[in-house]
């Protein structure tokens, strides 16, 4: 008897241990399929670069005298010593074979080319694709002949035609600005309001009917899934900002209203805890030195209740930053190179879906944006918890 | 000055307050249009066809007028379902374990753990199920021999979501655990039972309500989620899908599909979903309610 109750009670425990170790794991698997798929992409020139693919028909500057360039060293491209560029085979996202600029010397000509379209000049940038170099007196060098034979025909001291450069685009700048924009603007209307809300729920108001309906109404909005708020936002704010000159349509302006009606019942509980633990004994205190209420908030209450606020805006930096079903009604899903606020654009959540959901899925950038995003929730998760612990030494003392 | 402020104050909760208001007007406004006007020579929608209807759209887009959200409804009533059964245990054994039978360490690792999970946006774990969970789907159908659409199936939905509701079960059933009256449990341990059965048969029951509440906000979100089951759903043009490995579509993804490059009727027919998904939250809430209570109640006789 005593035997099968010990090993019933085994098995529940090693129940829970079990579901203990899945809910690890889930985390665990997040993790890890973001970092393998997406780290191979993080780099300083993905985060400034364009998304869209650009190319460029340019030629030789004629007026600047070229050199012999040395080849650097370490170098395993192959290099032109008549141009000061290197240049290497490679395979692009569809597995097509390619020609990279692998190295530029700093005087090397194709810093400065010029297009043959447009007056203007391109420079040629280390890991941009040139297509195809035509010559006056000699075949074209093509793509498919390699990279060997480009610089061969480049160093053979043929007068050049026509390059065709291609900047690879892919880059995230656009969406990393947009989101920032919107981090801005919306912290601009939200902040305000939540306060102020909060403030007059936690200390001006008495317990009447309608504060509790007041109560009850901001309580009900965090029950409404996002998608519902986006559907809100395409009729209420797309036609207001309209209304008001702010933009034509889709907007950041449109997208940072939503986020602000998002936000705020998050806001205002969290700020409305962060008053309410600031102890009574202030407002007495304050308010037994003569000061009225009003200044008796602004001056002592909402001072000791800084690090709540700043829990409460570090939150919402981070529902903003993962929002996307509100957001592509309201900003929509093209991703922009050159963002306005006045315009629609993706922000880096958004960006994930547009390339998660057109043929082919781009699930290596989508990732790798998606590592962006957790660094960014994880940083400012840090900084929560360690708010908190200050926030607890604060009201121990 | 002190009233100017106090009247600012003031403004700004009603504000606050009113959103909800405006929500819940503008969305009914434009979602029932497609049912009360022309919808520019196609024909009022019927209601009840379209609550009713297990095809999205019945002829060609911009000439028919057949909408039809029945099987959407189903299938997202279905999913749901399937995701608190498999992520309510785990939430809650989760939970046990955390505030009961791991170590302070241990107890505050997994805690951190659950914070992290609750604090990983929709997106993410959407893309995780597309990027890791379809292909695994699809080979492992496949050696069932079971062609699935490229593994957008019911089951990677539920997968998906069961991720995402992990992190709320767990931390409001581990509150309602605390929450438990200790002298209870020591009632029970000294009346000669074991931990581990005082944990099951008197902690867990007695912190039902609590755990209940979990289930609720759970659901509600594994409802209205959109962007990430739209990426593993598979966009199923008509159902109701009850197979796991057959593609689906719920009335969140329904409302995200083709967004791009769609005007009219074929645009608004999307509020009309969100009316409806509101409407399939508040009935699916007051259920739950319901039974909340009645299981409240049985447990008191």
């Amino acid at each position: 008897m005593h035997n099968k109750r010990k090993i019933q009670d085994n098995l529940l425990k090693s129940l829970t241990i079990g579901a203990a170790l899945m809910t690890a794991s889930a985390l665990f698997i997040v993790f890890y399929f973001v970092f393998t798929s997406g780290f191979s992409l993080l780099s300083f020139d993905l985060l400034v670069s364009d998304y869209k693919t650009e190319q460029y028909n340019t030629t030789l500057d004629d007026t600047i005298e070229t050199t012999m360039f040395e080849e650097p060293e370490g170098n395993e491209a192959f290099f032109s010593q008549i141009y000061g560029i290197s240049l290497k085979d490679a395979e692009n996202k569809d597995a097509e074979a390619i020609i990279v600029i692998d190295y530029i010397a700093p005087e090397s000509p194709f810093n400065t080319l010029k297009s043959i379209n447009e007056n203007e000049t391109v420079n040629a940038s280390e890991g941009g694709v040139i297509t195809r170099i035509s010559f006056e007196n000699t075949s074209t060098a093509l793509t498919r002949e390699g990279a060997e034979s480009m610089i061969n025909k480049l160093d053979g001291g043929h007068t050049i035609r026509e390059i065709i450069f291609v900047e690879p685009g892919g880059g995230i700048r656009g969406s990393i600005i947009a989101t920032l924009y919107l981090i801005g603007l919306t912290l601009v209307m939200a902040l305000p309001l939540g306060i102020f809300s909060a403030i007059y729920l936690n200390e001006f108001a008495k317990d009447t009917r309608l504060t509790r309906t007041i109560r009850s109404f901001i309580d009900t909005l965090t029950g409404i899934p996002s998608i519902v708020y986006g559907l809100m936002a395409v009729s209420v704010f797309i036609p207001l900002t309209a209304r008001f000159n702010m933009a034509s349509g889709l907007s950041i302006y449109a997208g940072a209203m939503t986020m602000t009606v998002i936000l705020l019942p998050v806001l205002i509980r969290t700020t409305e805890e962060s008053l309410a633990s600031v102890p009574n004994d202030y407002r007495e205190a304050s308010l037994a030195l003569g000061a009225n209420d009003v200044q008796t908030t602004f001056k002592v209450v909402l001072p000791n209740a800084i690090a709540g606020l700043l829990t409460a805006t570090f939150l919402s930096i981070g529902r903003i930053i993962g929002e996307s079903a509100a957001l592509i009604f309201v900003m929509g899903t093209a991703v922009r190179d050159s963002v306005y606020p006045s315009q629609g654009a993706t922000t880096l959540a958004v960006h994930i879906w547009t390339l998660m959901s057109t043929e082919p899925a781009n699930v290596e950038l989508a990732s790798t944006i998606a590592l962006i995003i957790l660094t960014i929730v994880l940083i400012l998760n840090t900084t929560v918890k360690l708010l908190a612990k200050k926030f607890d030494k604060l009201g121990n003392r | 000055m002190n009233v100017v402020v106090k009247r600012l104050v003031f403004l700004s909760a009603l504000l606050s307050a009113s959103f909800i208001i405006i929500v819940v007007v503008f969305v009914i406004l434009s979602g029932i249009k497609p049912f009360i006007s022309d919808n520019e020579g196609l024909g009022p929608v019927s209601f009840i066809g379209f609550i009713t209807r297990t095809i999205w759209l019945d002829g060609p887009t911009f000439v028919s007028n057949m909408y039809g959200a029945g099987y959407l409804i189903a299938n997202t009533l279905y999913i749901a379902f399937l995701t608190l059964l498999v992520s309510l245990p785990l939430g809650v054994l989760t939970a046990l374990f955390i505030a009961k039978i791991a170590g302070k360490r241990t107890g505050a690792l997994l805690r951190s753990i659950v914070e992290l999970l609750a604090a990983i946006p929709s997106i993410v774990y959407g893309l995780v199920g597309a990027g890791l969970f379809l292909p695994v789907i699809y080979n492992t159908a496949l050696s069932f021999g079971i062609q699935t659409n490229g593994g957008n199936s019911t089951l990677a939905a539920v997968i998906v979501l069961t991720f995402m509701s992990i992190p709320t079960l767990t931390t409001i059933s581990e509150v309602a655990i605390r929450n438990v009256d200790l002298s209870l449990e020591e009632a029970s341990l000294a009346l000669g039972t074991s931990k581990t059965q005082t944990h099951f048969n008197v902690v867990l029951p007695a912190a039902k309500s609590g755990i209940f509440s979990a289930a609720i906000l759970a659901i509600g979100r594994a409802l209205g989620e959109a962007t990430a089951i739209s990426l593993v759903a598979g966009n199923a043009l008509s159902g109701p899908t009850f197979s796991l490995f057959n593609r689906t579509a719920t009335l969140t993804t329904a409302m995200l599909q083709g967004m791009k490059e769609t005007t009219g009727l074929d645009y608004d027919i999307r509020f009309s979903l969100g009316i409806v998904l509101i409407i399939v939250i508040l009935i699916t809430n007051f259920a739950l309610n319901m039974l909340k209570k009645r299981v409240g109640k049985m447990h008191a006789q």
